[in-house]
């Protein structure tokens, strides 16, 4: 049985239809790469599923249990967690403070949140910057916090929203290796959006490639990125003959 | 028990704080046995008093930013219910205060759940709004005495009257309400570090991340309401005992709202001691300074002013108060 069903979703904002039609599945245990260009609505799609916004039409199907009318919180409290683009994490808060609040969904215990928040920041290298504010942090390691506090909530399945954006090779290889560590040794089933193509290759097993709302691939990541509808949504018309004709990599 | 034993738990604060605080509550323990004058204790009282409401502020508008100018209605509630409940059946303060709570938490709660689904200044407007009706509603309700108010007469009792908060002298009052401050303290200290005061923290940073943490933004906002309500009820409670003649416009005016708001953001709001330093710095103040412009007319509105240029301050120069100055001071030093 699958993790997630996510079943002819259409997304309308006003005459803009953000997500048209999308349907895919996942099973327990997998990594799922989402990809797409700017705008494709791979944020509009997490938002969906996360119970941020209604959908237009379409159901998500979550654990055998329908979600689709579900607000974020209910969503959040049955197990699927999410990070946000653009979104660090509280600055006003520390480290392990920041975590706790994750934790706080499963206990109401103030000393059970700690210890949690206290394991899940030492299984993530994070136990140095605990005290420290999550403003005074470089990029990287906010992102790092982001995930942490997501995985304090206990999470079955984990959305991340961009982890690796604005981040240096050395720091990408770094997130990357988080987030292998919460998909392989924690066990969480983990869908990645990510703009960097090269990273959703190297570390999904199965990629869904979206363009204007629409889903127009999906696969094995080799067999995707040799997709003439993916290339020319990625590099226009005129790579499509270019790869079609024998070109070693479009 | 585990609740008990965080109100108590004060190690992470940095000693330097803890030991002044200490000095501080051993100073305020001796004070009225000090050679004071009547007009220091009463206000020291209005210290008390004012440091209990910006607490009780502090939870919702500090740690979850949400800027509550309606405050003063649950010292309307707070302190009505005690005065009428004493006059008209003889029930004392220590049965009406609870009762006051009640219903000062019954109207948080039918208000808030409307006034909560509005955000930031909208939220501002509508508690003011909410306030000022209720004061209107009390200046005409006969009941409750109208626009005169209400009269608790001493001379019916015989003080010290313990059970109905009846003395003649302030230091008992003094006592009783630095009993509620310790109180109040210890209750902070275990909301701003229990699952709501987790919660809150994170609705006033994003609410939507906070959602995706399983948060019920809208409940959450709504039980901190109902918490810094009964702050304010049971000090209205007292103050009713204290004053002894309460009236609408004295309990309920827009200027005590506003008061409350802005002690516990010149203290610094969303911090422990914040509230108490707000208090402890604008109420011997407008006190004295009361005191000193009340021969001169033409100085009369000199304190409104002085609020204003507090007000403009804090928001252009450090808008998390007196706190946040020293918290600042702090992290540079550390880094």
């Amino acid at each position: 049985m699958a993790l997630l069903a996510v079943e002819n979703l259409v997304k309308d904002f006003g005459g803009l239809r953000a997500n048209d039609d999308i349907s895919f599945t996942l099973e327990k245990g997998e990594l799922l790469g989402l990809i797409g260009p700017n705008g494709a609505g791979k944020t509009t799609l997490f938002n969906c599923i996360a119970g941020k916004h209604p959908v237009t039409a379409g159901r998500i199907v979550f654990d055998d249990e329908d979600i689709t009318a579900l607000k974020a919180p209910e969503v959040a409290r049955r197990g699927l967690a999410r990070t946000f683009q653009v979104y660090a994490a509280a600055g006003d808060l520390t480290v392990r403070e920041n975590v706790m609040v994750g934790c706080f969904m499963r206990t109401a215990s103030r000393r059970k949140a700690r210890e949690r928040a206290d394991a899940i920041l030492e299984d993530l290298n994070l136990t140095a910057a605990a005290p420290q504010y999550v403003s005074e942090l470089p990029v990287a390691a906010q992102k790092q916090v982001t995930m942490a506090t997501a995985l304090g909530t206990r999470p079955k399945l984990l959305l991340l929203d961009e982890v690796a954006a604005g981040l240096n090779p050395g720091e990408i290889e770094e997130i990357m290796a988080s987030i292998r560590h919460i998909h392989h040794d924690l066990g969480v089933t983990v869908i990645l959006i990510e703009h960097v193509m090269e990273l959703v290759m190297r570390t999904s097993d199965r990629v869904i490639v979206i363009d204007s709302g629409r889903k127009i691939a999906e696969g094995l990541p080799d067999e995707v990125a040799r997709d003439p509808q993916v290339i020319k949504a990625y590099l226009g018309d005129r790579y499509v003959q270019e790869a079609g004709g024998g070109e070693a990599h479009p | 028990m585990e609740a008990l034993k965080n109100a108590f738990d004060f190690s992470d604060q940095p000693r330097l704080d803890l030991t002044i605080a200490g000095a501080l509550a051993l100073f305020l323990l001796i004070f009225p046995l000090l050679p004071v004058s009547a007009f220091a204790l009463a206000t020291m009282i209005q210290f008390f008093i004012f440091s209990l409401y910006g607490m009780g502020w502090n939870t919702i508008g500090g740690y979850g930013g949400q800027v509550d100018l309606g405050k003063a209605q649950y010292v309307g509630i707070g302190a009505y219910t005690t005065a009428v409940l004493l006059i008209r059946w003889d029930i004392p303060f220590w049965f009406s205060m609870p009762i006051g709570v009640l219903l000062a938490v019954s109207w948080s709660f039918i208000i808030g759940y409307p006034l909560f689904r509005l955000s930031g200044h909208y939220f501002a407007i509508a508690t003011i709004a909410t306030s000022l009706v209720l004061k209107d509603l009390f200046e005409v309700w006969d009941f409750v005495g109208a626009a005169r108010g209400l009269e608790i007469s001493p001379i019916a009792y015989q003080p010290p009257d313990y059970l109905r908060l009846i003395f003649k002298e302030d230091i008992y009052y003094y006592y009783v309400l630095f009993a509620f401050f310790l109180v109040g303290i210890l209750y902070l200290n275990w909301f701003r570090k229990s699952r709501l005061g987790f919660q809150l923290r994170a609705i006033k940073d994003n609410e939507d991340v906070a959602r995706s943490l399983g948060i019920n933004v809208h409940w959450a906002k709504i039980k901190t309401y109902a918490i810094a309500t009964g702050y304010v009820s049971v000090v209205g409670s007292f103050h009713a005992c204290y004053i002894k003649a309460i009236e609408p416009e004295d309990t309920m005016s827009l200027d005590i709202s506003i008061l409350i708001a802005l002690m516990a953001m010149l203290g610094g709001a969303g911090s422990l001691w914040g509230p108490i330093i707000g208090a402890g710095i604008l109420i011997p103040l407008k006190s004295y300074l009361k005191e000193w412009l009340g021969g001169m007319a033409g100085l009369a509105g000199m304190d409104l002013i002085l609020y204003a240029v507090i007000i403009m301050l804090i928001s252009a120069k450090e808008p998390r108060g007196v706190w946040g100055i020293v918290e600042r001071w702090r992290r540079r030093k550390r880094s």
